[in-house]
């Protein structure tokens, strides 16, 4: 058994697991009671979103899918800090 | 080589594994500063651990084009997720308890120290 095939049997069982946990911070980031909650939910679904995307870049062979795992990780923090801003002083701004 | 790519498939396995239970808690748990700790569990164990398991991956998979590009790539992202998801937690929980927003936590010690200066 190659190592090629090996790697695809365990993305059998990977890749259902993944998709379970983003229906669930999905389902939490819908009905949050409170704005910090969704921003929470949105925050966890684009980190995992993130490593997921690292995965299908070693399943479907292709470079370009990491740089977009980059993107998404910097913008999950980024929304964090904004989100963060307001709610303290009121403005986004300086 | 092998012994790389069986390390990094245990490491994608152990990340599955702690997201599962992450989204777990952030779905079941009561309160919004301890959800906040299910969503530690899902972020470093479910998105950190993974990033660092596909490098070790990728270096070990002799199948993979470009292999040292994606390893590197995804380094560098486990890296970044490791030094910025922590400051974007604490800045949210700071944020929430300064605009009031959950109601009635049990125990706030923060509040207790701000009322005595």
């Amino acid at each position: 058994m190659s190592l090629e095939s090996q790697f695809f049997l365990l993305m059998k069982f990977v890749i259902p697991i993944y998709l379970l946990a983003f229906i669930l911070y999905a389902v939490r980031a819908f009905k949050g009671p409170t704005i910090v909650d969704i921003v929470l939910a949105v925050d966890c679904l684009s980190f995992d979103v993130a490593a997921f995307m690292a995965i299908l870049a070693v399943y479907f062979k292709s470079v370009y899918l990491v740089s977009g795992a980059m993107i998404l990780a910097l913008w999950g923090y980024l929304l964090d800090i904004y989100i963060a801003k307001h709610l303290v002083s009121r403005e986004v701004g300086a | 080589m092998s012994v790389l790519f069986y390390l990094g498939a245990a490491l994608i396995v152990i990340g599955a594994l702690c997201d599962l239970f992450g989204a777990l808690g952030l779905l079941r748990f009561p309160n919004f500063y301890v959800r906040l700790h299910a969503a530690t569990v899902g972020i470093i164990g479910g998105a950190a651990v993974p990033l660092f398991g596909v490098a070790l991956l990728a270096l070990g998979a002799d199948f993979l084009p470009n292999r040292y590009a994606i390893a590197g790539a995804s380094f560098v992202t486990g890296v970044t997720v490791l030094l910025a998801s922590p400051a974007g937690s604490h800045a949210l929980a700071y944020a929430a308890h300064k605009a009031k927003l959950v109601q009635r936590p049990e125990i706030d010690h923060l509040a207790e120290v701000r009322d005595d200066d």
